[in-house]
């Protein structure tokens, strides 16, 4: 069973994640890498009120029977441990970096935080998005180089040291596509655009 | 109907005769195939109070609209009969190849009834359409399952599919299988007795050229496009049965305190043994290969060799019946045992079971056989071949559980309900599993409402496994669902991945008319229902609507399920509400009307 302080950190997560509206009821997983081993929300389980029970161990190198538990997604948090720095994973269906996806190509920040933070997010595009298999193929060779990245009509894989710096990934994202997208709404000019300075496009 | 053939093909031992009658279309309207279909049939054509072993008794192999069809893991039939070990009606199940090549003959249903003379053993001989022949089967007699279907197919030729028993359905052994390609089952039950009382060692089909042409091709073909990506996408499916086969759940079940020890004396197993036989192990140190039946693309079978040994399996059941129930931890003894009793033709839950009660009765010195002891993995072979050949203690044994028990006055050390013996999963740990248990119209089954799916696998949502809360209304739905299920017929695991709205939808372009999700429950009550009257009329009441005392007073003292005892008296009272049955579990007379059947009591 789970220890209590690496459960609180699940609890936490989840709880905000499900209160700002990132996720549905029952969508959105989370996971963090522990000694050779994946802790990964449980199937089914609600994200907001997670029990102990509800955080399923598997292997980070091998499906094993924890697959029968865990996330839908469990591959696609398995492929990103082995294949980038991450040691905390989240996957969640934020509603603006959605919508921004489905019309742009990547969303470049606007915000003194998301231009401090991340600059731009990337957008990539598999052929069945709500599908693990080819997510788990295109979503780590983007988070090799960036913190988050987004599946188009999807939602976003975001990387962390711990969970809470995943967390911040993904609500960082999220506020930066918000700002972006009310800024657009409008159809004005801005009076300065940041993003177009400093090697922005270049990064 | 459309996807059918419309026709059943009767087959009466005692006098040979063959005959091939028109299906009523509202039977099958009614009860679309397979269990429904049997069920309906037995019910209307069996006397009250026969023995099952009597040649009045019959075997009602059906199958269903989506038998054969392109829909996936459409390769499953039915099998309908009055069980020797419960004495209630008995459905049973089965994939591989049997079913389409059946339906590909153009029957729906074979009703074999009668009895062929002792000196006249046989087998039957389906030769594609409008051939069948009943062959002499002196010579298979006394033979396994394995070199049964060797002789067979060197006489008939590879391509047949055989239904077969071995040396325990030959014995009336009370639990014995029907095997399938000699890896399959028919199990739970005593079907194989059933044959064996008739004297018919086999069932051969050659696959005729019938075809179901869909008229909207075009719609079947993008359902499968959705119904295979989401199989793909669903883990259960596409990684954990895949991979791991059934025995995926080993470690899962015991996570959650849930796998039984010792007869259900413990239901928690530590790291390193649990380990030493998980589906992990079982792959990494016997598995050849995947196998999957009839258009499917799950393959959940594992095909497995040690030395010179190979077979199926074990599957997850198996694996516990035969292993830890028994106090045995040692993997390489279990594939072997299971392979045992598939050549002897023996249920491997039933087998292990008895085995365990007997072990407890040994353990509380009420019997004195020194080596019935548990954890003695050296005793396995040995006493499975008494059980299959009813030598020794073996005779006794080859009564199941209950009758064991009862012969020594100790009824409260046999697991089971009605008869049959309790799978895999200690009902103190996930309650509604426990209501679907005590209700089951063919005593303790795992597969009639499987609610281990909500309560612990989390599909389609998770629900507390500690709460009664709603329980006795969503094991209605379970079992009303698993009732059509079994009659379309399509396997269960399918619905891991697929709403039920798939299963109305294959259907609907099967038929070529709308056929929707209310529908097919109302059927599924209907069917579920009339097995219920039928068991009645047998002699049951409510209270064999029970579990053996262990899961009411005595609580597990370890595990994640510790404490837990099971409150079956305000689940039954609710469930019985709910199924609208009066407070002696009897369908009322509303229920009957409302669909369409009568009572037989």
């Amino acid at each position: 069973m789970i220890e209590p302080e690496t459960f609180k950190q699940f609890k936490i997560t989840g709880k905000i994640l499900t209160d700002h509206r990132y996720n549905t009821s029952h969508s959105g997983n989370i996971s963090m890498r522990s000694g050779g081993k994946i802790l990964i929300k449980r199937r089914g389980a609600m994200l907001g009120y997670l029990e102990p029970e509800d955080i399923i161990e598997t292997d980070l190198y091998t499906t094993d029977s924890g697959i029968m538990l865990s996330s839908t997604e469990t591959e696609v948090h398995r492929q990103i441990y082995l294949n980038t720095d991450a040691m905390a994973v989240i996957h969640a269906h934020n509603p603006f970096c959605v919508i921004l996806s489905l019309i742009e190509d990547e969303i470049t920040c606007l915000d003194a935080e998301g231009i401090y933070m991340y600059r731009k997010i990337p957008i990539i595009e598999v052929e069945n998005p709500a599908g693990p298999t080819d997510a788990a193929r295109e979503v780590p060779k983007v988070l090799k180089d960036y913190p988050i990245v987004v599946v188009r009509a999807h939602g976003v894989f975001a990387k962390g040291n711990t969970l809470f710096d995943a967390l911040q990934n993904v609500t960082g994202a999220e506020q930066s596509a918000m700002i972006r997208y009310y800024t657009m709404a409008p159809g004005k000019r801005l009076k300065r655009d940041y993003s177009t300075e400093k090697y922005f496009s270049e990064w | 109907m459309e996807g059918m053939n419309n026709k059943l093909l009767n087959v009466n031992l005692s006098n040979e005769k063959i005959s091939v009658n028109p299906l009523d279309n509202e039977i099958l309207e009614g009860f679309l195939g397979g269990r429904g279909l049997g069920i309906k049939l037995f019910s209307d054509n069996i006397a009250k109070g026969i023995n099952p072993l009597s040649e009045k008794n019959l075997l009602i192999f059906s199958v269903g609209p989506l038998t054969g069809s392109t829909a996936p893991t459409s390769g499953r039939f039915s099998l309908v009969t009055k069980s020797p070990l419960t004495n209630t009606i008995f459905h049973s199940n089965s994939g591989g190849y049997w079913g389409p090549y059946f339906k590909r003959c153009g029957y729906d249903c074979l009703i074999i009834s009668g009895k062929f003379k002792i000196e006249n053993k046989s087998y039957i001989l389906l030769d594609g359409i409008d051939n069948v022949e009943i062959k002499d089967a002196n010579d298979l007699w006394g033979l396994n399952t394995l070199e049964t279907i060797e002789k067979i197919a060197k006489n008939e030729g590879n391509s047949c599919q055989i239904l077969t028993i071995g040396p325990a359905g030959e014995n009336l052994v009370k639990f014995a299988s029907i095997m399938n390609q000699g890896h399959r089952a028919f199990g739970r039950g005593g079907v194989g007795a059933v044959m064996g009382s008739k004297n018919l060692k086999a069932i051969v089909v050659k696959s005729g050229n019938k075809r179901f042409p869909v008229k909207d091709k075009d719609h079947m073909k993008k359902l499968n496009v959705v119904a295979i990506d989401k199989i793909k996408v669903v883990p259960t499916t596409s990684q954990g049965l895949a991979l791991l086969g059934t025995a995926a759940l080993v470690k899962v079940i015991n996570f959650f305190g849930m796998f039984p020890t010792k007869n259900f004396q413990s239901a928690f197993t530590g790291t390193e043994k649990i380990d030493s036989i998980s589906g992990e192990r079982l792959r990494e140190k016997y598995l050849v290969k995947s196998e999957g039946c009839y258009n499917c693309i799950i393959k959940c079978g594992r095909m497995t060799s040690i030395g010179k040994m190979s077979g199926k399996g074990p599957e997850y059941e198996s694996l516990w019946a035969l292993g830890p129930s028994l106090g045995i931890y040692d993997l390489k003894e279990i594939v072997q045992a299971n392979y045992l009793c598939n050549e002897y033709g023996l249920d491997t839950i039933s087998t292990g079971s008895t085995i365990a009660c007997a072990m407890e009765l040994q353990q509380n010195k009420i019997i004195d056989n020194p080596d019935m002891k548990f954890g003695n993995k050296k005793i396995l072979p040995e006493i499975i071949e008494k059980i299959a050949l009813r030598k020794g203690i073996g005779n006794e044994l080859a009564e199941g559980s209950l009758r064991l028990s009862e012969k020594y006055k100790s009824l409260d050390l046999a697991m089971q309900v009605k008869g049959l013996e309790i799978p895999a999963y200690d009902p103190r740990g996930a309650f509604g599993h426990a209501l679907n248990y005590a209700v089951s119209s063919r005593g303790a089954c795992h597969l009639t409402g499987f609610l281990v799916a909500l309560e612990i696998l989390g599909i389609p949502k998770l629900i507390d496994r500690f709460s009664i809360s709603g329980k006795s209304d969503l094991l209605m739905l379970k079992q009303n669902q698993s009732a059509v299920e079994d009659s379309l017929v399509i396997c269960k695991f399918v619905g891991y991945a697929l709403g039920f709205e798939f299963q109305a939808r294959f259907l609907s372009t099967i038929l070529d008319r709308k056929i929707n999700i209310t529908d097919l429950i109302t059927i599924g009550e209907r069917i579920y229902t009339l097995e219920r009257l039928f068991n009645l009329r047998e002699g049951f009441t409510k209270e064999d609507d029970a579990l053996p005392p262990r899961f009411l007073k005595n609580p597990l003292t370890e595990g994640p399920s510790k404490g837990r005892l099971v409150p079956l008296e305000q689940m039954l009272k609710n469930y019985y509400k709910v199924r609208q049955w009066d407070e002696n579990g009897v369908p009322s007379d509303e229920l009957l009307e409302r669909l369409s059947i009568k009572s037989l009591v």
